[in-house]
């Protein structure tokens, strides 16, 4: 459905995307993971044309010009900054950006009915956007990209400045879509989201995607080992482990696949008081990567 | 087209549910009109005279009728009162000046005595008014004897009097004596064959009567081409700041969109960048005609002024508008910051509302500015406006401010367009 191929920008000479390309099947939720300034809203805006590569090219649906009406009339964008009228109310939000994309008459009221009900803010349809919370309006924002049933979405950032309970609402919204087919786009540089909700995701930094896959792919290749921290009831003094260190009954092990060697452990006799898993994930994956954390 | 009506829609109900912004679209000129007009008002709301009290020392018949002379002149506000009273006031500052008239005072108008008859008493934060009373007091007695001496049967009662005033005629020897009655007796003759030409005419009604120095007034116009109050002065001055306010807010507007999420998403959605713009230029030039319209309906409806040719103010006003709205797609571009947009948008505009003659009018302006107001699209816009409410312009008059108007207009939307189109890249 999309496919971006070498794309590359630079602005001032800085390149902020560099040598970039990947394809989107249709149906599925494609993250780009990275830290902030990594080149993830560039690439989404090159892939809407919004901005011009300097090199490259993007083909969304086969056709090679982002900016054509019927390639826009089949996306739908959250972008990271809230795009809302805040002194227009819910309703004359949605209403105004439905008429943007030709619907009118009863087919935009019900379609305004169903934005609203997918981000549960019918009760607050006649509210000024400016006197919503984050959440809410983060909601809203979402609620606008699909007033025109895009079958293509493009998140960016979707959970900035989001309190716990809309985060929740908004992922749950997000695999609502995934189940009715939509392929959708998810920048984030919060590597649980991205784990949780994508299919694949595409590892930036610096404008370069370093790895590419499955999560699960990149876990397995680029993760590390998983750690374990445990007690055990009573040990001898003379128990061994390879890969492991004990302290009295407390000890540490470093795996690659911790759930066999937790049955080894408990074959080999030792009963656990206490277990901590801590496996390998995305963060880890960036670390090993690029050297820094996800946030820094 | 539906989009960009779509879009304009959109702007315009954020600018009504924005209330500051209202408030400088469409109060501030409003103030701005009333404050100068009433200022400046020749009818619509007279000018207090200067409050000075009187004491009359003389009381007699000829300083009341000085006192009735005086509380003839608009500039004055005269109040009789005893010296104590009038003099604390003055000192106090509730009161400009005290006049008083000294004994004495009847006998010669004040003309012509060794000692002074009126004194005046000036509050010292007023001194430059000193002048001004001084004058006034004079015209007062000009006045007066000109009412005295204008009718020939009093001159000649005062030269018969004159005649037989022995004391007046000390230090004459008997020729000079006997010249000098034969001269006044010739003046009494002269003025008792016009009191004969004035029996039985309107010669004694005292308008219909020579004056003493005639100067008749009159403005180097038309009946129609002059304002009729200050109120036709100030609306349009008003209609300008209204659109100078709508140019602010739009621009602010623009500039808040494009660093918003909100500009994205427009340039995401099936529209043009030239709908876009099309539609933030609609959206500009209907709130600004919409605000002249109310303005000028308002002073018409509440101020009197008068629209002598409508389709002159109507072609007037959309050029205005126009030449507005290339100047909001201007300041727009001009900052990326709403602060900076606002704080450099509304110094440029406060520069031409300046050297336009939207504040000060140019009249009153040294020559070099005068020039340099040519550049002010605020002065071509008054003028444009007046040439429909008082000056009367015939549509030969109209097409130079108005084809500036649209100049400045496509000049300025052009680099704005411009410069936004750069930042799009």
């Amino acid at each position: 459905m999309v496919t971006a191929e070498k794309l590359r920008k630079q602005f001032n000479g800085l390149v902020a995307v560099d040598e970039v390309s990947f394809h989107i099947s249709p149906g599925e939720v494609f993250g780009l993971l990275g830290p902030n300034g990594a080149g993830k809203t560039t690439i989404i805006n090159m892939l809407v044309g919004v901005l011009r590569p300097d090199e490259g090219e993007v083909t969304i649906d086969g056709s090679h010009d982002p900016a054509q009406t019927q390639v826009r009339n089949r996306i739908g964008n959250a972008p990271q900054s809230l795009a809302l009228y805040d002194r227009l109310t819910a309703y004359e939000n949605l209403a105004f950006f439905g008429h943007l994309y030709g619907l009118s008459g009863n087919r935009l009221k019900e379609q305004i009915a169903r934005a609203l009900d997918f981000v549960g803010l019918t009760d607050r349809q006649k509210g000024i956007v400016g006197t919503f919370s984050g959440g809410m309006q983060r909601r809203l924002n979402l609620a606008c990209a699909l007033i025109h049933d895009p079958p293509l979405l493009l998140l960016d950032e979707p959970t900035v400045g989001v309190d716990p309970q809309s985060r929740y609402m908004i992922f749950e919204s997000i695999e609502k879509l995934k189940k009715r087919g939509i392929t959708i786009v998810y920048t984030t540089h919060y590597m649980e989201e991205a784990q949780r909700l994508c299919d694949r995701v595409a590892i930036i930094d610096r404008g370069k995607i370093l790895a590419l896959d499955t999560v699960d792919t990149l876990i397995e290749d680029f993760g590390g080992r998983a750690i374990i921290e445990g007690e055990v009831a009573e040990i001898s003094v003379n128990f061994t482990w390879p890969g492991s260190t004990f302290e009295g009954n407390r000890f540490t092990l470093e795996t690659q696949k911790p759930m066999e060697e937790l049955a080894r452990l408990a074959n080999a006799g030792l009963n656990f008081t206490r277990l901590k898993v801590e496996g390998a994930n995305l963060e880890s994956v960036f670390l090993n990567l690029t050297g820094r954390s996800l946030r820094d | 087209m539906g989009k960009v009506i779509t879009l304009a829609g959109k702007d315009l109900r954020l600018l009504v549910r924005d209330k500051s912004s209202l408030f400088w679209v469409i109060m501030f000129p409003l103030l701005i009109a009333l404050f100068f007009g009433t200022i400046f008002s020749g009818s619509g709301g007279q000018m207090s005279g200067m409050k000075v009290a009187v004491i009359d020392e003389d009381q007699s018949e000829f300083s009341q009728a000085y006192i009735s002379q005086l509380d003839s002149l608009e500039a004055l506000s005269i109040t009789p009162m005893v010296y104590d009273s009038a003099f604390q006031k003055v000192r106090t500052g509730r009161l400009a000046a005290l006049i008083v008239l000294k004994k004495g005072f009847g006998q010669t108008g004040g003309l012509f005595s060794d000692t002074p008859l009126v004194e005046v008493g000036i509050d010292p934060s007023r001194r430059t008014e000193a002048g001004y009373l001084q004058g006034l007091l004079a015209q007062a007695s000009f006045m007066q004897l000109h009412g005295k001496y204008s009718s020939p049967s009093l001159i000649r009662e005062q030269l018969d009097k004159l005649t037989l005033d022995s004391g007046a005629w000390k230090g004459l020897d008997s020729r000079q004596l006997a010249r000098a009655r034969s001269f006044l007796s010739s003046m009494a003759d002269f003025f008792e064959s016009l009191e004969e030409l004035s029996i039985d005419s309107t010669a004694d009604e005292p308008s219909k009567r020579p004056a003493m120095f005639a100067v008749k007034v009159t403005s180097v116009t038309n009946d129609v081409a002059r304002p009729r109050s200050s109120f036709e002065v100030t609306f349009p001055s008003a209609v300008l700041w209204g659109l100078m306010g709508v140019a602010a807010t739009f621009a602010v507007g623009i500039v808040k969109e494009r660093n918003g999420g909100t500009y994205l998403r427009l340039r995401l959605a099936p529209v043009t960048r030239t709908q876009i713009l099309a539609g933030k230029g609609l959206a500009c030039f209907t709130a600004s005609f919409f605000i002249g319209v109310m303005l000028l309906a308002l002073g018409t409806v509440v101020f009197g002024v008068r629209i002598v040719n409508p389709g002159i103010l109507a072609v007037s006003l959309v050029a205005a508008c126009l030449c507005f709205v290339g100047l909001t797609m201007m300041v727009s571009a001009i900052g990326k910051s709403e602060e900076a947009v606002a704080g450099a948008g509304w110094g440029i505009l406060l520069v031409m509302a300046m050297i336009g003659g939207g504040m000060l009018p140019l009249m009153f302006m040294p020559g070099w500015l005068k020039t340099l107001s040519h550049f002010s699209p605020v002065k071509w816009g008054i003028l444009a406006i007046e040439g429909g409410i008082w000056r009367d312009f015939t549509y030969t008059e109209i097409w130079l401010p108005v084809v500036i108007l649209l100049g400045i207009g496509t000049l300025c939307f052009s680099a704005g367009v411009t410069l936004l189109s750069r930042t799009d890249r």
